[in-house]
């Protein structure tokens, strides 16, 4: 017996050393050095994407006129500023901006927390109804939204909601998608064993929630808050439905802007990248950690 | 530090036919070392996980002490356990690891990290206490979760197969290891494993079980010198014990060509049900005779260890050459022996080392 074994001793004893010079080799096997091609494919794909966000500086700071002239104008110019504060005169983008942040933000917290622990109940905990109960959460994904905006504006109207923000952060505090998400990574990323492990060790359910099942569910929630928060500063038919120009999200203000005889494409185009600045702004800083968390919840998920 | 009592405990899987564990009747004195051994699917984990409160009992009742923890949360039962896979948290240092039971107990912190510093020094773990378990080996890991099980000083230790995830010469390195950590404790401990070996050489009794079933309970010694049943003899002992059911006839029983000594009254016994008995007889108990004067036998494989041969035979007939039986007769001789694949040898049993069987009910007769 111990003379079988001794290769594979020696194999377990080296993994630890091996496996970065493996990992490391094995990335710089796969790609080499990049060539011409792949340099090139990129940035014509990188020029592709960042088009439509160059195009809106450029067509912000030009009159209509201008934009429509052949060849259309290719640099942006100062009078994006002039656009900015036409924008900011027409429409209350700055409270828009406060108020999609406040929202955006809550619905998102609320999400990420409220999937994390019913995806961990649905993944770990066995109560009757389960499969039931899970059915018909991911049911209600087949219900299309716009066949409940009526009754939910009932509802809104009748508790006095309407124009008031927590009438956009109340009906989207969790999600059915964020539900089955978070199972589906918690299912395969969360041996039972840990919770065992948790529960002799003394802890409550709650606990087990808190100390275990969060840490390690810490990728999938960093995803899933990115999509959400997303999802939620683009929404704008519900928005637009439950509040006015009065106190409205940013997709709602921009509704508003420009409009006339004649829309003002440079006013819109500008009160646009108006809305969009901040989360560019966050997605740059928070890029890595974004990219990072997409990455594991894709190795783990 | 607690006697541990199994009480006609019995679980039940939902759907399945047959109970996973049968009415287990075990008694574990204070500070035992006791160890469940089977093959796979025999209800030994399943059993430990009732004991630690991970699984329901469906009937009868476990007691730690004279308490009752039938229906008792895991926390209530003061226990300890090592998983096969360790169940290290992730996200934790060693040291948060081995202490967080003690802070979910409301331990204070400098309480908390005297104790667990002293734990990791006695598994020589202390230059380990900031790192992850990611960041150790498998044998460190292994030896974080004993250690997150010993801070705790608790009633009684659970060990599920903690070896099984360590290569082979960590393991028997770690076995003694631990069966000497225990020692010096002095705590209750429930070891299961699929390896006889390992329940072999740590346990001071040994539970055999077998579909739900407990086979036998005893010491290492007795389980292998008078195996209760036809099972327990055939699963202690490596390689294992010789097993051959053959008909009584006058003075022994009819194995292949030859006819096996057996005293009259033990014989009677053991054909009581349909005259048929299984003996045993295992490779140690072996010895060479003389043409036509013990069993016969074809030698199919030689095996040098070194310090021991084995022959793995088959039953021949006397005078043909003809294999009887397609099982195999292994026999332990002298290293170097002159046997070669291919030799027909006559074997002998030693005098009182053969094991009596009744085949009807598989039971061991005196």
């Amino acid at each position: 017996m111990a003379t079988i074994a001794l290769p594979g001793t020696e194999t377990t004893a080296v993994q630890p050393v091996s496996k970065g010079p493996d990992r490391r080799g094995g990335r710089g096997g796969r790609s080499g050095k990049a060539g011409p091609v792949t340099y090139t494919l990129l940035t014509l794909t990188a020029l592709v994407s960042i088009f439509p966000l160059y195009w809106t500086v450029v067509a912000g700071s030009h009159t209509n006129a201008e934009i429509a002239a052949t060849p259309p104008p290719f640099l942006p110019n100062a009078s994006l500023f002039d656009n900015f504060r036409a924008a900011l005169d027409q429409a209350p983008i700055g409270k828009a901006i406060l108020n999609s942040v406040l929202v955006s933000g809550s619905i998102t917290v609320g999400t990420v927390l409220f999937c994390t622990l019913a995806g961990f109940a649905f993944a770990k905990l066995q109560f009757r109804g389960k499969g039931l109960l899970l059915s018909l959460v991911i049911g209600t994904m087949m219900v299309p939204t716009q066949l409940s905006v009526i009754p939910l504006f009932m509802m809104i109207a009748d508790l006095q909601w309407v124009n008031q923000l927590q009438a956009v952060i109340l009906p989207t505090l969790v999600s059915a998608f964020g539900v089955f998400f978070m199972r589906q990574f918690l299912i395969s990323a969360l041996p039972n064993e840990l919770l065992e492990a948790g529960r002799v060790d003394g802890a409550s359910t709650f606990r087990i929630f808190w100390s275990i099942v969060v840490p390690v569910a810490r990728p999938a929630m960093a995803v899933l808050a990115m999509l959400t928060f997303l999802t939620a500063w683009n929404e704008f038919f519900w928005p637009l439905i439950a509040l006015t120009n009065a106190n409205p999200t940013v997709q709602v203000a921009l509704a508003g802007l420009g409009s006339g005889y004649v829309p003002q494409r440079s006013v819109i185009m500008a009160g646009t990248l108006l809305g969009t600045l901040p989360v560019l702004i966050v997605f740059t800083i928070l890029g890595k950690q974004i990219v990072g968390g997409i990455m594991q919840g894709a190795v783990k998920g | 530090m607690a006697t541990v009592t199994f009480d006609q405990a019995t679980r039940i899987y939902p759907k399945a036919e047959r109970p996973a564990v049968d009415a287990l009747d075990l008694e574990i004195a204070d500070g035992e070392f006791l160890v469940l051994v089977g093959p796979s699917g025999c209800g030994k984990s399943t059993s430990l996980r009732m004991l630690a409160g991970l699984e329901e009992v469906d009937a009868g009742s476990v007691l730690i002490g004279d308490r009752d923890v039938t229906d008792r949360p895991p926390k209530d039962r003061d226990i300890a356990m090592v998983f096969q896979n360790y169940a290290l948290y992730p996200h934790m240092t060693v040291g948060e690891n081995m202490g967080f039971a003690l802070k979910l107990a409301g331990v204070d912190k400098a309480e908390r990290a005297r104790r667990v510093a002293e734990a990791a020094k006695i598994l020589d773990l202390s230059e380990y206490l900031d790192r992850r378990p990611k960041a150790l080996s498998g044998g460190q890991r292994q030896r974080v979760a004993m250690g997150r099980a010993i801070v705790r000083s608790p009633q009684v230790f659970l060990m599920d197969e903690p070896l099984s995830n360590l290569d082979a010469k960590l393991r028997v390195q770690t076995r003694t290891q631990i069966a000497a950590l225990v020692k010096r404790l002095g705590t209750t401990t429930v070891y299961v494993t699929h390896d006889q070996v390992e329940a072999m050489t740590m346990g001071d009794r040994v539970a055999v079980l077998k579909d739900g079933v407990l086979q036998q309970c005893d010491t290492p010694g007795e389980l292998y010198d008078r195996p209760a049943n036809v099972f327990v003899a055939g699963f202690i002992g490596s390689p294992a014990m010789n097993l051959v059911t053959g008909q009584a006839v006058e003075g022994g029983v009819r194995v292949g060509g030859a006819v096996l000594p057996v005293p009259r009254e033990q014989l009677a016994r053991a054909a009581a049900g349909n005259g048929q008995v299984t003996v045993g007889f295992r490779p140690e108990a072996m010895h060479l005779v003389g043409p036509g004067q013990g069993l016969p036998v074809l030698v199919n494989v030689v095996e040098q260890l070194g310090s021991d041969a084995f022959l793995y035979t088959k039953l021949a007939d006397e005078e043909t050459d003809d294999v009887l039986h397609p099982s195999d007769v292994v026999v332990r001789t002298e290293p170097r022996s002159a046997a070669a694949a291919g030799q027909k040898l006559w074997l002998g049993v030693r005098e009182g080392a053969l094991h009596v069987f009744d085949a009807s009910t598989q039971q061991r007769v005196d």
